[in-house]
């Protein structure tokens, strides 16, 4: 058991390597040089000694290892860098900016699941009807359509149109509340967002439990065939529906992994303050330590959350406690 | 999360379950069978209608959609149907033509990810070992990247146009097929006369082209499909972000013009962006519907 | 028991005294683009709105009226001697900065002095004219000049805010600068709340030299995407935008109650950019052709629905001071046929597209920016256009970086360019400066131009350096009068059209604003009268 999870340690490692060389480098192959969001848009009157200057105070005529070596020591004492455009320090503004997406994703993705979970043991038990057919239709309609689309036609409907929701933000401005109203005040601002959010999620999930439930019900249900007597259809579902959840809780924890990306579309489109935006945010202003940095905050999770898999799997399901 | 190769649709997610496990047998209700058979047929009627819309656009569409036509911002008349865009342009028409535009970039952007995930997988499964090891790793780097970042990232990296959006979709959505793939050529691999032939001294190659590439051939093809529903689904997204080639017209560059023109705004969004995004739907529910049927009849694993 | 009710009188008193003002208003939440860094002279970000709000909470000595002429502010009293070398100016007395100390011509002198040490991309080239600052009293600044300097009041006076020197004497590094989050400046807004990237909440100073700043409280919230801010604007959530409104929304917002819709000129440009070093563009004739295929009036209708101005050959908006009435271009086709064939390009080998007479082929490639539709169309109808002539432009949308990459690599002139042609554009404060077209057009790159086109006409040249040291007006309008006449036969870029300026607000919650000519209602003017 130690020596395979060892083992799995070493790839993890060299995964979080090979991850962090190619967000070094993919951010510095790009066209475009940061001193535009450096200095401002007025750099172009600057005469070229000036520029030279700030190049220098801010590291960028370094040769590329150079630039490397220094980066991974700072990665190696949690320094996560200084955001040129934005004068902070980078771990500052991930911690603002990460609350709100774990608060959006985090949430979408519980709702999801029960939903999703429950949705799918329905059309299960009624495997074959109506009601199974028009669920698969309807989770295929949710799945297959663009989600800055809903999401879009969710804020003309809804914000603009009928008024019931903020159109931007996590929270109104300037206002100061307490209490209540300060928590319904989020709310209101999260609704929209995570209502488009599940509703993207929830078919994956769906169709997953539904798939699990009737692959072991396939076998369940020979047996029980064959068996004589009357079984309790409902014990049948419990024991079938123990053995489906294994996949949902698969799914499920590579999802967290997922979690401060995946909303990056849904942020942009709800100008939602999270990470995903900010890295959109940051992509397009070429500032580098940021992306850099949000991609290793990203990759770390990840690769959290496939070694909590691992972990918890052995646990979940006897079967695996001898795999390979 | 969706369209994130790394945990898209759920039949492979499954089978990586019950890779670990016996095979386990699955009773086939007949009414299973036919509601497979109606979903995968509604999914291909889908796309020879969309096809066929696509391939007579020039006698379908009431005018040029390069071509000025009306005034501009026009609400839906009996002379514009979904009215005009933003430089009065028909946008029914822009719609029709951009079927051709939508579908092409899904279809070759799912051939080079279907090209690179069989290549991996096949090599992988059939030669195991570290080869097998090697190659799953990278598949798994290319999994952990964060998916929605790297796009955007290479987007913006290679610049907006039609070849660089179908590079950068192919190069992220090869490994989830190159995984379903493997697990397909592994269960092949095991079989009686396979390792007969293997055995027996038959070469490598001559196993891979006569036995092992014709069975993992038809999963190819659903996977194929599966990634061309991808591939459209993140083409609108990257355009919808700027990210796209504005000049090629397809249903995402129109979504990103209605919305850079105010579209939410001025009421317009009701004939510029919900038949978009309807024609988006529509296209990856065909190859969605489609690649789901073929999966579940083609996937032996599921059959047995 | 006395003493309670005494301190509660008292507080009482100090509650109420700002509503013995008068017409002061309560609060106005005004949009602005995007995170504005610390709102100080080194962190903010962009020229509009950032340096605007910027000045809300520091002061130039001077600042641009509403028809962008400097006036007096933190200076009382002016004296330039006659060649132009020696300013001397007297400070207004009781002005203070935001933590309560004075500022006097220390802090000018330290300001002046700072700006040439700390680089800044913005004031330390018109700073650079400065031989020396003396601070003789608390009141008075001497600045000696190493030269005439037509752009000294605009650029350097209208637009350098003061800095304080007990707070940024320390800050000795530009890195450091960059980050230093310090807010305390002299002006009429005090930064009450500065939320990273969400909004910053400005409340007014109430012990404001030149009087209380008509309104009480400024939010501005940070909402990045355009349409998101229309539609708060619209649903009321906000009262006014620093952005302009687009075209499509004019007609729109002009109906809705409450709404008050201001149209005027605007002074940014929108142009077609050549590359005046590439083996074909550099022929006159050839761009003079280009120029005479593209109708700029349709374009200015179709994209711009009416809400735009012809573009001028000599790059001068109509309404800008410096124009040279009489400057104008027609474009048409018959006579851009009638140029190419003159000038020997023809279709040698029927592929529909000319070839110069030694066989290279008319194929090009125009540069657009991809967040710009407007631009993005302009380059699509400009392509269609040439394409009936036989000449092939390409049109390749790229992103900002890239383009700049390519058009203007690191914002220096002197590291040359790699393209043909490109649809580009200036801000307005580019049009505002007497030296506009000097640092348009004049050839020298290590003077710090924008001739990102790498044009080079000695006369023009010879014009320009004129231009930067005349300071009497009327020889600076001959001059200018001169260039744009060459320009516009030369035709190093040709200006397509200038989108107008118009910005919506609600009435109701406020309706003070100064429009400033050619650039908007968000400005000092807005909230504060100019000092007596």
């Amino acid at each position: 058991m130690l020596r395979f999870l060892a083992g799995k340690g070493v790839q993890y490692a060299l995964v979080l390597l090979f991850a962090i060389t190619l967000n070094f480098l993919l951010p510095r192959m790009m066209p475009g040089s940061p001193l535009l969001f450096l200095v401002g848009e007025d750099v172009g009157f600057m005469p070229a000694e000036q520029r030279a200057q700030i190049m220098r105070a801010f590291g960028l005529d370094q040769p590329l290892w150079r630039q490397y070596v220094i980066y991974l020591g700072n990665l190696a004492q949690g320094d996560l860098g200084f955001s040129y455009q934005q004068g902070r320090p980078i771990v500052e503004i991930i911690r603002n900016r990460l609350p709100w997406t774990l608060l959006l994703v985090g949430l979408s993705l519980l709702l999801a699941t029960f939903v999703g979970v429950a949705w799918g043991l329905l059309a299960a038990w009624h495997r074959g009807g109506p009601v199974d057919f028009a669920s698969l239709a309807v989770a295929m309609f949710f799945e297959s359509t663009p989600s800055f689309w809903l999401g879009m036609i969710f804020i003309a409907t809804f914000a603009a149109g009928l008024g019931w929701f903020p159109i931007f933000g996590a929270q109104t401005i300037g206002i100061p509340l307490s209490g209540v109203a300060w928590i319904a005040d989020r709310l209101r601002h999260l609704a929209l967002p995570l209502a488009t959010l599940t509703l993207i999620t929830i078919p994956g999930m769906f169709m997953i439990m539904r798939y699990a439930m009737l692959t072991v019900l396939g076998e369940q249900y020979i047996t029980t065939a064959r068996s004589k007597g009357v079984v309790e259809r409902r014990v049948m579902y419990g024991h079938a529906m123990r053995n489906a959840l294994l996949p949902v809780a698969t799914v499920c924890m590579l999802n967290l992994g997922t979690i401060v990306s995946g909303a990056t579309v849904i942020e942009t489109v709800f100008s939602y303050p999270g990470v995903g935006r900010l890295l959109f945010e940051a992509v397009l202003a070429r500032d580098y330590p940021v992306i850099q940095a949000t991609f290793f905050v990203v990759t770390v999770s990840v690769i959290a959350m496939n070694i909590i898999a691992d972990l918890l799997y052995p646990v979940i399901d006897p079967r695996l406690r001898h795999a390979r | 999360m969706r369209g994130n190769p790394a945990v898209d649709t759920t039949t492979e997610m499954a089978a990586e379950v019950a890779a670990g496990a016996p095979v386990l047998p699955l009773a086939r209700p007949i009414r299973r069978r036919v509601r497979v058979g109606v979903v995968g047929i509604a999914g291909v009627l889908l796309l020879i209608v969309l096809s066929g819309v696509g391939a007579l656009a020039p006698w379908i569409a009431p005018y040029d959609p390069d071509e000025t036509t009306g005034n501009p911002f026009e609400s839906p008349s009996g002379g514009h149907w979904l009215g005009t865009n933003d430089v009065g342009r028909d946008i029914l028409s822009e719609l029709i033509y951009g079927v051709r535009i939508s579908m092409t970039i899904g279809f070759l952007a799912a051939a080079v990810s279907i090209s690179i995930g069989t290549l991996v997988g096949v090599v992988a499964g059939y030669f195991a070992g570290w080869v097998d090891v090697a190659l799953m790793r990278l598949v798994d780097i290319v999994l952990v990247i964060p998916f929605l970042p790297l796009m955007i990232l290479l987007a913006a990296y290679l610049g907006p146009s039609f070849w660089n959006i179908i590079l950068v979709i192919g190069v992220l959505v090869w490994a989830r097929p190159a995984r379903v793939l493997r697990a397909q050529v592994l269960s092949l691999r095991s079989l009686d006369y396979i390792e007969a032939a293997r055995v027996l001294g038959a070469s490598s190659g001559r196993v891979l082209r006569r036995h092992i590439l014709p069975g993992v051939l038809s999963l190819s093809l659903a996977q194929f499909i599966l990634a061309a529903s991808s591939a459209i689904l993140i083409e609108a997204s990257l355009s919808f972000l700027g990210l796209g080639d504005p000049t090629a017209k397809s249903w995402g560059s129109t979504l990103y013009y209605a919305q850079v023109r105010s579209a939410f705004l001025t009421g317009a969004w009701k004939w510029w962006v919900v038949p978009p995004g309807l024609m988006i739907t529509s296209a990856v529910l065909g190859f969605a519907f489609t690649g789901f049927a073929l999966e579940e009849i083609l996937n032996p694993r599921l059959r047995r | 028991m006395r003493a309670i009710l005494k301190w509660v009188g008292v507080v009482l008193l100090v509650a109420l005294l700002p509503s013995y003002s008068g017409a002061q208003v309560g609060t106005v939440r005004l949009a602005i683009t995007r995170d504005e860094g610390f709102l100080n002279p080194y962190t903010y970000q962009t020229g509009y709105p950032g340096w605007n709000i910027m000045t809300l909470v520091y002061d130039p000595l001077f600042y641009p009226d509403a028809n962008n002429e400097p006036i007096p502010w933190l200076v009382r009293n002016t004296q330039v001697s006659r060649d132009g070398l020696t300013w001397t100016l007297t400070l207004h007395p009781n002005i203070r900065w935001h933590d309560g100390r004075p500022l006097t011509s220390e802090d000018v002198k330290f300001t002046f002095e700072y700006v040439q040490k700390v680089a800044h991309g913005r004031w330390s080239p018109p700073a650079r004219v400065v031989e020396r600052v003396d601070a003789p009293n608390p009141a008075t600044v001497v600045f000696r000049l190493k030269n005439a300097d037509a752009g000294f009041r605009l650029r350097a006076l209208a637009d350098i805010p003061i800095l304080p020197k007990h707070i940024w004497e320390s800050v000795t590094t530009v890195a450091a600068a960059r980050g230093f989050n310090n807010m305390v400046g002299s002006g009429p807004y005090v930064v009450a709340e500065a939320q990273p990237a969400q909004f910053y909440r400005l409340t007014a100073n109430p012990q404001y030299f030149a009087g209380q700043p008509r309104v009480r409280e400024l939010i501005l919230p940070v909402i990045r995407d355009a349409t998101v801010s229309f539609t708060a604007l619209q649903a009321g959530q906000i009262e006014a935008n620093v952005r302009t409104l687009t075209p499509e929304l004019v007609t729109q917002f002009e109906k809705l109650p409450g709404m008050k819709v201001v149209k005027g000129a605007g002074f940014a440009s929108t142009l077609l950019q050549f590359n005046l070093e590439h083996p074909l563009l550099k022929d006159a004739k050839l761009r003079q052709a280009i120029a005479n295929t593209i109708n700029t009036r349709f374009m200015a209708r179709l994209l711009m629905l009416g809400f735009a101005v012809v573009g001028s050959p000599g790059y001068l908006h109509p309404d800008s001071p410096f124009y040279a009435p009489g400057v104008k271009f027609e474009a048409n086709k018959a006579k851009a046929v009638a140029l190419l064939n003159e000038a020997g390009y023809r279709d040698r080998n029927n592929d529909g597209i000319r070839e110069a007479s030694d066989g290279t082929a008319l194929r090009f490639t125009m540069l657009t920016l991809a967040g710009n539709p407007i631009r993005i169309r302009g380059a699509e109808l400009i392509r269609t256009w040439l394409r009936d002539v036989g000449i092939d432009a390409t049109v390749r949308v790229m992103e900002d970086a890239a383009i700049i990459d390519q058009v203007w690599p690191e914002f220096d002139v002197c590291k040359g360019r790699r393209f043909d042609m490109a649809v580009f554009g200036w801000s307005a404060p580019v049009m505002t400066r007497p030296t506009a077209l000097r640092d348009l057009f004049h050839s020298d790159c290590n003077i710090g131009t924008i001739n990102i086109g790498g044009y080079k006409n000695p006369q023009i040249d010879r014009l320009g350096d004129q231009l930067a040291t005349t300071i009497d007006p009327g020889r600076q309008k001959q001059i200018a009068t001169e260039m744009q006449k060459i320009i516009a036969q030369d035709l190093p870029v040709h200006v397509l059209f200038y989108p107008d300026t118009i910005m919506a607000y609600r009435q109701a919650a406020y309706d003070r604003w100064v429009f400033q000519k050619g650039q908007g209602i968000v400005n000092k003017l807005s909230f504060v009268d100019p000092p007596k």
